[in-house]
């Protein structure tokens, strides 16, 4: 179809589109006035029945923890995904090998000035450490296993920036991160099979709730966090090695 | 009784186990356990069905029990409708890992973990009775499907169809979930139940909205025209397994998505109202145009995409007369297509296996050898063409005791399809005929699927299309079939009784003897099949009818302006969605507000 | 109007995600768009939730009687976050293939690659 005749087509869509989403909007309650009762009940009883402060992340994982468990899943498809896509098959290897250097070699750019090396080089130790603090502590405030393991699979990305390619490489294609990113995901559903093992039904909160306010507090929710933490770092570490892999080949090579 | 969360939690460990130790297990031992995974779920799948049958039950995840009215937690709704969908999910699920045994391209071995994920996503979709996870469920299904579309990249055809099939059903989960946002703004709860209630009675223009929204999602899903243009491409180029579970189940789940939102919530809204027409004229508009557009095709796999678009309207159809009867003929319809429909997708992946080709033209009288795989290509293409004996006959009976009228387009629809199937058995394992003038879709060099062309068909190739047969013969003979099917459409279109076991934790179930249909209608189902295999005859031998005789004169020109809409650009895909979408909202509009 | 505008913001992102898929003439474009269309949900469902004069739900430093916003609405944002991510993911992965096997990223081309 012409580009302009799909346009048309698209306007007029667009405008009936708009009339109902416009048309549903203006019956909606107004903007500050939520009345809904599901999150005013549950702010109210998840500090009490779970020990837990953050609410948000007692309804991730655990009023919700079932949906999280199939959120957590729809990663590790994904990352399945991204690496079924970009698998080097034999004739690209063969083509890698004989490949001619990008005119536009990286030789030729700017060098990268030795402060900024230094200082992002050392910034890799406290992403980690950050990682680690946003990705315990998500019972408590902000925070949790999804956000600490981007925060920690972020932090090779340093590496990249700081150019240091070799150990970049030699970090992301460690086969173990893969088996992490599994055995993370598996994880979750293990802890929903403790559940079963003691006779309660899928992914109830069966461990000791300590005291609230406590690193260790709520039960199954900084475990479940913990173990979404593993496979979320793990998971974008395989993605981005996924996607550089030419690329860092292509350093390799002209460091030959 | 064990636990149904063991329906999504064993096929998503195994899967984690598979992709963790991928480099270090043999394809053998990743091949079993996967197919074992698959057995598990069906073997528990029929173990509850045959509980629902007795007692509908409900699950709550974390043992979140509803308190007071207010449901805290995710349930699953165990009721014969959801069971007997994940007993089908996880039968075609087997037959699926059992066909891609051994030999098929596994994409370094994340073949598995991806159709263990999509099986779970499946069965979860179909029992959950929360509306937000079925949104995960419903993206978790989405994103395996896009992986697994995926899997032959080493052309770039395959990326194209990926690639459309994602950006559309994408963009529907998007509206789907502003569908979602719009009901919790209102009711401020989750739970289908809940909702149902809060909601009871309200037709006004945000509930339509919502249900516009809702229903667009869903429908994108089920491929209703126009919103199907990604269902060609993406089984053009996805693997025989992965073909055979789009078309035989993730598609129908589309549709029973918007049927569970109907009857849980939408129902108790717009009872007054004719909203449900909606889907009668939305399912004959799709049943009509995949008919046609089906007989046109001479890629098979594209082929039999275009018929699942036309057999999926029927089922909109069915669906939208919304009455016992008709809903009963919908779910023998559905599990007869399926079987059908998963049948021919094997035989053509033998095919592909063999010759390394799905074209009809390049087949032309290669098959004669494929005795056995032809024998049940024809008979999936008596099955399209509701034959007796394959319950799609069953499922239309029932559904035009309901509504006379609808005999028309199951006519129209069941032959066109069914025609085209045998007009390509006929020319390929026949060789009968002239040879077909070639087009833009036949000339898709399809990849083949397994390394080295091999004279020999392994038992794990005929098995399952034999076993589909005979499934579908089996079950209509079987009259409890019959008979769970009644009662499991008495009690899905009952919202009282869901809304008592989501708070009451379980209601009994009736079981019923399904009423009998007219035994004229196994003189109409002959009826069907030979004008079925005359249009095929007449396809394959129309060059040689006399000129003055020949009608349609010319096939090819008038079709290709059709043919041209199915453009493989994404922008096109998403216009005419939005086009979709605004007519199926004016319809909502027109026919709740009472018109 | 005033009272719903967030809701109408959301709405006008709708659309406009929409129409950079219609009118894209590149495929990572086109991915993009789809991220633009997604933030739009985001919007809206954390409009639904938001309470004037209510606290964040984290009781760590308030008393768990005090008025918040709504929790839930924010546990179906981040869930809907990972969707996105996973989904672009996905798409990236297509045109980065896309453009290795067809040397083309317009999605005028993507037909032709059909065949």
């Amino acid at each position: 179809m012409s580009e302009r005749r799909r346009l048309l087509l698209f306007l007029f869509g667009a405008v009936g589109l708009a009339a109902i989403y416009c048309t549903g909007i203006r019956n909606l309650p107004p903007f500050g006035d939520y009345r809904g009762p599901y999150g005013d009940v549950i702010a109210q009883l998840a500090v009490y029945q779970r020990h837990a402060t953050d609410t948000v992340n007692a309804i991730t994982y655990d009023y919700r923890g079932f949906d999280t468990l199939g959120e957590e899943f729809i990663l590790f498809s994904a990352v399945t995904g991204v690496a079924l896509l970009l698998r080097p098959d034999k004739e690209e290897r063969k083509r890698r090998n004989q490949q001619q250097s990008n005119p536009a070699s990286f030789q030729d750019r700017a060098a990268l000035s030795e402060t900024v090396q230094v200082l992002t080089t050392a910034l890799f130790g406290f992403s980690i450490l950050f990682g680690f603090y946003i990705g315990t502590h998500g019972q408590l405030t902000p925070g949790g296993g999804f956000q600490g393991g981007v925060i920690i699979a972020g932090a090779p990305m340093l590496l990249y920036v700081a150019e240091n390619f070799e150990a970049f490489r030699r970090i992301l294609s460690h086969p173990l991160i893969e088996l992490f990113e599994a055995l993370g995901a598996a994880a979750y559903a293990l802890v929903g099979f403790v559940a079963l093992a003691v006779g309660a039904p899928f992914l109830t909160n069966v461990l000791p709730l300590g005291k609230t306010g406590d690193v260790f507090s709520s039960g199954t929710i900084a475990l479940i966090s913990a173990c979404v933490g593993v496979e979320v770092a793990a998971g974008f570490m395989l993605v981005t090695f996924e996607y550089l892999r030419e690329i860092l080949a292509r350093e390799k090579n002209e460091e030959d | 009784m064990l636990s149904p969360a063991l329906l999504i939690a064993v096929p998503l460990t195994t899967a984690a186990f598979l992709g963790g130790f991928r480099r270090w297990l043999p394809r053998s031992v990743t091949d079993v356990l996967a197919l074992l995974a698959a057995l598990f779920n069906l073997i528990l799948a029929c173990l509850w069905t045959h509980h629902a049958l007795h007692v509908t039950q409900v699950y709550w995840f974390g043992n979140w029990f509803p308190r007071g009215t207010m449901v805290l937690g995710i349930g699953f709704v165990m009721d014969v409708t959801g069971c007997g969908l994940a007993v089908l999910t996880a039968f075609l699920a087997t037959l699926a890992l059992l066909f891609s045994f051994r030999y098929t391209d596994s994409g370094g071995d994340h073949y598995h973990p991806l159709m263990l994920v999509f099986l779970a996503a499946m069965s979860g979709f179909a029992l959950t009775a929360d509306l937000f996870n079925l949104f995960v469920f419903f993206e978790l299904m989405s994103t395996a499907a896009f992986a697994l579309c995926g899997l032959k990249t080493q052309e770039p055809s395959p990326l194209a169809g990926a690639f459309n099939f994602a950006v559309t059903n994408t963009v529907a989960a998007f509206i789907m979930l502003t569908g979602i946002a719009m009901l919790y703004a209102t009711t401020g709860a989750l739970n289908l139940a809940q909702i149902g209630l809060l909601l009871h009675g309200r037709h006004d223009r945000l509930v339509i909205a919502a249900f516009a929204f809702l229903v667009t999602g869903f429908l994108v899903k089920a491929a209703a025209v126009p919103f199907h243009f990604w269902l060609p491409d993406a089984h053009a180029v996805a693997p025989t397994s992965v073909c055979v579970l789009f078309s035989g189940i993730m598609v129908e789940l589309g549709l029973f998505g918007a049927m569970r939102l109907y009857a849980t919530i939408f129902q108790g809204c717009f009872a007054g109202t004719r909203l449900h027409w909606l889907f009668v004229v939305s399912g004959a508009i799709t049943a009509v145009w995949g008919a046609v557009m089906c007989f046109a095709e001479h890629h098979l796999k594209r082929l039999l995409a275009f018929s699942t678009i036309s057999h999926t309207g029927l089922m909109t159809l069915a669906f939208g007369l919304w009455s016992r009867q008709s809903l009963t003929g919908l779910l023998v319809y559905l599990t007869g297509h399926s079987l059908v429909k998963a049948a021919l997708f094997f035989c053509a992946g033998i095919l592909l296996h063999r010759f390394r080709s799905v074209s009809e033209p390049y087949l032309f009288g290669k098959a004669k050898s494929l005795a056995w795989t032809g024998l049940l290509w024809m008979a999936g293409g008596l099955g399209l063409a509701a034959a007796p004996g394959f319950l799609l006959d069953i499922g239309e009976s029932h559904v035009t005791a309901q509504a006379p009228w609808t005999e028309a387009v199951f006519l129209f629809a069941g032959v066109l399809t069914g025609g085209a199937v045998l007009r390509v058995g006929l020319r390929v394992f026949l060789g009968l005929g002239d040879a077909v003038p070639t087009d833009e879709s036949a000339k898709v060099r399809e990849e083949p699927e397994t390394p080295e062309q091999s004279p020999i068909i392994n038992w794990f190739l005929w098995l399952p299309p034999l076993l589909c047969i005979a499934a579908s013969l089996a079950l209509t003979f079987w009259q409890p079939f019959a008979n769970g099917a009644w009662s499991s459409a008495i009690r899905f279109m009952d919202f009282r009784s869901y809304a008592h076991a989501v708070y009451q934790q379980f209601t009994p179930a009736v079981i019923l003897a399904a009423p009998k249909t007219p035994a004229s209608d196994l003189i109409f189902a002959v009826v069907r099949s030979l004008l079925a295999v005359g249009v095929a005859f007449w396809a394959v031998y129309r060059l040689r009818i006399p000129r003055a005789l020949r009608w349609p004169s010319h096939i090819e020109g008038p079709m290709h302006p059709f043919r041209e809409i199915q453009s493989g650009h994404p922008g096109d895909y998403v216009a005419w969605l939005t086009v979709g979408m605004t007519l199926l909202g004016a319809a909502a509009f027109w026919l709740g507000l009472g018109g | 109007m005033l009272d719903h505008y967030p809701y109408y913001v959301a709405a006008w992102i709708f659309l406009c995600g929409l129409y950079g898929i219609v009118r894209s003439r590149h495929l990572v474009h086109t991915v993009i768009c789809l991220c633009i269309l997604q933030s739009s949900t985001y919007v809206l469902l954390l409009a639904i939730g938001f309470r004037k004069g209510g606290y964040a739900p984290i009781f760590a430093d308030i008393s768990p009687g005090v008025v918040t916003v709504d929790p839930v609405v924010q546990a179906l944002m981040l869930t809907d976050v990972v969707v996105e991510v996973t989904v672009v993911a996905l798409l990236l992965a297509m045109v980065v293939k896309a453009y290795e096997k067809g040397r083309t990223t317009s999605p005028d081309d993507l037909r032709f690659m059909r065949g």
